[in-house]
């Protein structure tokens, strides 16, 4: 009887079902049907024989990945450039918020809003032209200053030293001002009455800073946080690949750049693959359980 | 209101010089790029460009968007994004409508099906060998047909049609009204600051899109602008050597063509943000608060 009238709601709405039938294919296609090409990461992957002609070779493409020493290296780059990254860059953008919500001024406000969220809408292509430009050896901003204080010029570029930081320092500058969205909305909705009975029983705005608005976020910023660490294996792949050269690979590779250079430029499609099958795997692993402990810690989760 | 107190004002120092000098570090990137853009080649080269330009010329400009290459490259990228723009918008608006209907029986079974490519995918090589298959390799549809919903941003729409009020729906489904009516002449027309938002950030992904295009485009007729701004970026400062890709350009220092190559890609981004801005705060907050 139940199912039946559940039948019954289905047909008389059936114009829903309709309309998400382009989506599902799109779906089907795009998103499902390369999960099933996953299987060349357990094959010894022949391109003219294709899925069902090549031979299958169960893990061994496993075992070479956990031999390789070039993987190691790859993975620990990753790790490295991915926590200096959230080291580094994760509180800034709670920071700004924080500032800007003690601006009055709302045409400053607008203003500084305007600059910082901008750097977001350019592409890695252009920021890593402007930072080449500026970091340049002949006649670049920084190493012009840092000759006119008497040091010698660094080629960020191309040097094992300096790369990792040149990364970072670029992600910063990109996404701190656009990540500072979620906090200040998250600022907007405190309760304002928190803040006139603060300042009712005297306290200072960088009291009512520190115990009304920093309290108020936290939430945020540790949701934020969580699933920041789900993409702990994502350093940066286009952005990296945008900057990098032969040069600086010991420094630089990272998983998603390797997977790319032996899979489209050496065409070892299957230990590619199977590098990129442990990549997702470990990546899904992070973010459903970061999920699942944001839901039992904040009562908020993704999904 | 209270008095300002010492700390008050010890803040409201630190606050405006924390925030200024942000925004001096965000712009000097730009700023100094587009001096280098217009300088002379003699100070671009002995490194006399810092914030201001030295000498004024508009040649280097003039050539680099006058070139062969930089104007295909960029009409590519046109095509592209405004065709990519129309159907995402689309397909993502309309999608999300049924999945918003939390009710209807088994929608929650093909939110799970969306919501699952969004923490797993098949990879680089999977994804390669299936635009192969369908010999979509130099293609530019391929650059619009793999990404044509992005769930998240689904997911932002879907949550501000559940914050329609639903009285609205009901209302004109007494007077008559089908599914389709209601959507496109109540929905629809109801929704156009996040539309507008999330048309915004599809557009702003395919026109700065470099790692499809390199995978999927090696014809050099196809190449989009950021493709072509990589060659001229990286090349100028591996080589040091303007590479023949700008052959039209020879006789000009790279350094200057660089800046130049930057300045005529980054225009057309900088010309529609502010118009734009006002519109994706909002919808942003709306996405944000809610999710």
């Amino acid at each position: 009887m139940r199912s039946a009238s559940k039948w019954r709601l289905a047909w008389r709405n059936r114009d829903y079902y309709v309309l998400l039938i382009p989506g599902l294919l799109f779906l089907l296609l795009f998103k499902y049907t390369p999960l099933y090409g996953v299987l060349i990461a357990f094959q010894d992957f022949n391109i003219f024989e294709g899925i069902r002609g090549s031979e299958w070779v169960g893990l061994e493409q496993f075992h070479k990945l956990i031999q390789s020493d070039e993987f190691g290296r790859v993975f620990m780059n990753t790790l490295l450039i991915s926590v200096y990254k959230i080291v580094l860059l994760f509180p800034v953008p709670v920071f700004i918020a924080l500032v800007l919500n003690e601006v009055r001024l709302m045409f400053f406000k607008r203003t500084i809003q305007t600059i910082i969220y901008l750097p977001h809408f350019l592409s890695w292509v252009i920021i890593s032209g402007l930072f080449v430009t500026i970091l340049s050896t002949s006649g670049g901003l920084v190493n012009n200053i840092i000759q006119w204080f008497g040091g010698e010029p660094v080629s960020f570029f191309v040097s094992n030293d300096y790369f990792r930081s040149v990364v970072v320092f670029t992600a910063g500058w990109k996404e701190s001002g656009w990540n500072a969205i979620v906090f200040i909305a998250a600022i907007a909705g405190i309760d304002q009455e928190q803040y006139e009975a603060a300042s009712i029983d005297g306290a200072g705005r960088i009291r009512r800073m520190l115990h009304i608005s920093l309290p108020g976020i936290l939430p945020t910023v540790v949701l934020m946080f969580i699933l920041r660490l789900g993409s702990v294996l994502d350093a940066g792949t286009e952005q990296i690949l945008t900057m990098y050269n032969p040069v600086v690979y010991e420094t630089a590779d990272v998983i998603g750049t390797f997977v790319y250079r032996i899979g489209l430029g050496k065409m070892d499609y299957s230990f590619s693959t199977a590098v990129g099958l442990f990549n997702s795997v470990v990546g899904f692993i992070l973010i459903v359980s970061g999920n699942y402990i944001s839901r039992k810690l904040l009562k908020r989760g993704i999904w | 209101m209270t008095k300002r107190t010492k700390g008050d004002m010890l803040l409201d120092i630190f606050v405006y010089l924390f925030l200024i000098t942000l925004g001096v570090m965000m712009l000097l990137p730009l700023v100094n790029v587009l001096s280098k853009s217009v300088s002379e080649e003699w100070a671009i080269t002995s490194g006399k460009v810092g914030i201001l330009p030295v000498g004024f010329q508009l040649d280097t400009l003039r050539q680099v968007i006058s070139s062969s290459m930089f104007i295909r490259a960029f009409g590519v990228s046109v095509v592209v994004t405004v065709a990519g723009t129309l159907i995402s918008i689309l397909m993502t608006a309309l999608t999300a409508y049924p999945l918003s209907k939390r009710n209807l029986p088994g929608i929650s079974f093909f939110m799970v099906l969306f919501i699952f490519t969004m923490l797993f995918s098949g990879g680089l090589i999977p994804n390669y060998l299936l635009m192969r298959q369908l010999h979509l390799i130099n293609n530019l549809w391929v650059l619009i047909l793999p990404g044509m919903i992005s769930v998240f941003n689904m997911l932002v729409i879907k949550s501000y049609y559940e914050s329609l009020p639903e009285a609205l729906e009901e209302s004109a489904r007494i007077d008559g009204a089908k599914t389709y009516t209601i959507l496109f002449r109540i929905i629809l027309p109801l929704s156009m600051p996040v539309i507008a938002t999330i048309a915004l950030f599809y557009a702003v992904g395919y026109w700065n899109d470099y790692f499809g295009p390199m995978i999927y485009i090696n014809d050099t007729a196809l190449k989009t602008l950021q493709l072509y701004l990589q060659d001229v970026v990286m090349d100028a400062s591996a080589a040091n050597a303007v590479n023949k890709s700008v052959d039209d350009l020879m006789n000009m220092s790279p350094e200057g063509i660089r800046a130049a190559t930057v300045v005529a890609s980054t225009v057309p981004i900088l010309f529609v943000y502010p118009f734009l801005q006002k519109y994706f705060i909002k919808g942003v907050l709306i996405g944000s608060v809610k999710g």
